[in-house]
């Protein structure tokens, strides 16, 4: 998948295959391969204007195709499928704390997303962020609990949750890479692996580890002091700023940085890494390590904003439905943020419709599953059209 | 350690294993002809709940073995259709079907039944017939695999499709073929697990064993006897697991839990740079590029 954001000074790596193919050589001005030169340019910039269109008309087409299908369901149901869709909006901007809850939900699934975004724009798929989610929420929680912490002041035991969690989460990532670079493991499998392994070292801790000696069924303290303070005016916890912060951060790391830039280039070409002397295995450990740090840092975020603490079933798969933001989001940071409160949003209005019109609460899953599916499909076909580049 | 040995835990564990073991040898047809289908969990949910449906409404468990057999066939014509035909990233595609199977089976099944009741349980076949249809379909496969010319085309495609194209044999047909058949395979899988002695279907009944099938088949190094052999470790570290759950041991049964994946893991580690993956692995095949 192309980036629609590209590096500055460094225009000649990033056309599209199908009108970069002929090399293109500086020519004299005045002379007909100067014209030539030109003709290309603009070739060049009309392809990619088009391509900028094709990814954000894909995901919107895909969700109304998505929603179509959902009114002929709903229509199944005996509800009419206007009312249900006009409930959902009310249910997001109307209802009492729609948009917090919205804010709420988006929370984790952008943090997560932004991380993968990124890491498949290199094109290393990890599926691994729901492990490194639960990873940095014990980390975090184990530190916010124990016994003199506890007693400590928020002003330190917060940083250092979030220190923890980000850490915890980065490491358990980076075991990913470690095996590919030395094993050559495929990352997509080790890294589901992993996410089995955290998911059973999660449950040895809330029943063993850092279990709250109070409580009849495994789960661990309440995080305390270590628990967020909610934003003024929003109404949201504080960790929300962290989406606000994060999108537009890391867009500028990867519209406007060496690391953005190297980490593009991985995806594309990565031999052409090593002619410039950049270690291959470098931006692979940072790219996987960031992931992992932010979804080590949404797994604080839900324990300290959302659940106060962790039980067994504190994993609700947040980190599988974030592969989908971050693919919705056409893996661009400020697209994961729309996208993530795009889902999150629909499961907010979604939950109050299906209350009110007695609709089954699995509808929602459905319809975001064939959004994806339909982005899959879209893709494809604007490829065929010639309107996008090959992912 | 005496409850590793004993003959309930070993019978648990054959029995926790069969559905496993189905689904996971699906999953190496597919791969070994170059397609990584992810889809499995999806595919085992879909087999489940048609063999429940099925084997509600006509009262016949086999019927509702064929009935996950078929419906897996169908999921698998879909998923080959998206990630052959249209050439759609196949990681994508696998997870995006397994999150949609997870939605609709729940979808479908609350339309029957009202989710949180006591599901309706279903007539149950009895293990040794299980035990003989999944040793009898693991002989079918690795016979069809070793010895005979489609079993070796697939493996070619999974090598090197190019070299398939250029001998004039189809690749997208032999992909499609071979993800039908294993997409099959993971249906009957899940089929085995709800008309086996578990006897009713509810959400999310598959449980993610779908993707335990998954790495079996990379700890099997692509092989189907390994693969078998594997199934059945993991069905014991499961059954072990279940057993020491309610007691109070020196090993936290969290380690039987983890232990399947981190073998999995290490096997993985092990085989390193001496590696079986079919070597065009997830890779899409464009004729157009040849």
């Amino acid at each position: 998948m192309s980036s629609p954001t590209e590096a500055p000074g460094a225009p000649e790596a990033s056309g599209t295959p199908e009108t970069a193919d002929p090399p293109v050589q500086p020519a004299e001005p005045g002379t007909s391969a100067f014209a030539i030169d030109k003709a290309l340019e603009r070739m060049l910039r009309r392809a990619r204007a088009r391509s900028i269109a094709a990814m954000i008309l894909v995901p919107v087409f895909a969700v109304v195709a998505a929603l179509l299908i959902g009114a002929v369901l709903i229509a199944r149901e005996g509800a009419d499928p206007l009312a249900v869709y006009g409930e959902v909006l009310r249910g997001v901007f109307v209802a009492n704390r729609g948009l917090r809850n919205t804010a709420v939900g988006a929370t984790p699934l952008v943090l997560m997303g932004l991380g993968l975004a990124i890491a498949y724009r290199a094109r290393l798929f990890t599926i691994g962020a729901e492990g490194q989610f639960v990873i940095g929420a014990v980390a975090a929680t184990a530190w916010a609990t124990a016994p003199t912490i506890r007693d400590l002041p928020g002003s330190i035991v917060i940083p250092g949750a979030v220190l923890f969690a980000v850490l915890a989460g980065a490491a358990w990532s980076s075991i990913t890479t470690l095996l590919n670079v030395r094993y050559r493991t495929s990352i997509v499998i080790s890294s589901l692996l992993l996410t089995y392994i955290a998911l059973s070292i999660m449950q040895w801790a809330v029943r063993v580890g850092i279990r709250d000696p109070d409580s009849f069924i495994p789960a661990s303290r309440q995080i305390g002091v270590g628990s967020l303070p909610t934003l003024p005016v929003l109404n949201v916890h504080a960790g929300f700023a962290a989406v606000i912060l994060l999108g537009p951060v890391l867009w500028l790391m990867m519209a406007r940085t060496r690391l953005g830039y190297r980490v593009d280039v991985l995806g594309h070409n990565p031999s052409a890494l090593g002619a410039n002397e950049t270690r291959a295995v470098g931006v692979m450990f940072v790219v996987l390590a960031l992931a992992g740090g932010l979804a080590g840092l949404a797994g604080y975020i839900e324990v300290a904003g959302v659940t106060q603490r962790v039980n067994s079933s504190f994993s609700l798969g947040f980190g599988f439905t974030a592969i989908i933001v971050a693919l919705l989001g056409r893996l661009h940071p400020i697209g994961v943020v729309v996208a993530g409160l795009g889902l999150a949003g629909l499961r907010v209005g979604f939950a109050v419709a299906e209350r009110q019109y007695g609709l089954p609460s699995s509808l929602i899953g459905l319809i975001i599953a064939l959004i994806i599916i339909f982005v899959l499909i879209g893709d494809v076909i604007a490829e065929r059209l010639g309107l996008a580049e090959r992912s | 350690m005496d409850v590793v040995f004993s003959i309930a835990t070993l019978s648990a564990g054959l029995r926790l294993a069969l559905p496993v073991a189905l689904a996971a040898l699906g999953a190496l047809i597919c791969e070994r002809s170059g397609v990584l289908n992810l889809g499995i969990e999806g595919l085992m949910l879909s087999g489940a709940l048609a063999g429940y449906l099925a084997a509600y409404h006509t009262g016949s468990p086999v019927i509702g073995l064929l009935a996950g057999l078929a419906v897996g066939a169908m999921c698998g014509a879909l998923l080959a259709g998206l990630m052959v035909g249209l050439g759609t990233n196949q990681i994508v595609t696998g997870l995006a079907f397994t999150l949609f199977a997870l939605s609709a089976t729940t979808y479908i099944y609350s339309l029957s039944f009202s989710i949180g009741q006591n599901p309706p349980r279903i007539e149950r076949l009895s293990m040794p017939p299980l035990v003989l249809l999944t040793i009898l379909v693991f002989v079918l496969v690795a016979a069809v695999l070793r010895t005979t010319f489609a079993g070796l085309l697939v493996t070619s495609v999974g090598e090197s499709p190019v070299t398939v194209a250029a001998l004039g044999y189809g690749v997208a047909r032999t992909r499609v073929l071979a993800t039908i058949a294993g997409s099959s395979l993971a249906g009957l899988g899940g089929a085995v697990l709800v008309c086996g002695p578990l006897g009713l279907f509810i959400q999310n009944v598959t449980a993610g064993r779908g993707w335990v099938a998954l790495a079996l088949v990379v700890f099997a190094g692509w092989r189907p006897l390994p693969l078998a052999i594997g199934a059945f470790f993991f069905g014991l570290s499961d059954a072990v697991q279940l057993r020491l759950q309610g007691t109070q041991t020196a090993i936290p049964y969290e380690v039987f839990l983890a232990l399947p994946y981190a073998v999995t893991l290490i096997a993985l580690v092990l085989r390193g740079r001496n590696t079986r993956t079919p070597a065009a692995l997830g890779v899409r095949f464009d004729p157009r590029t040849v």
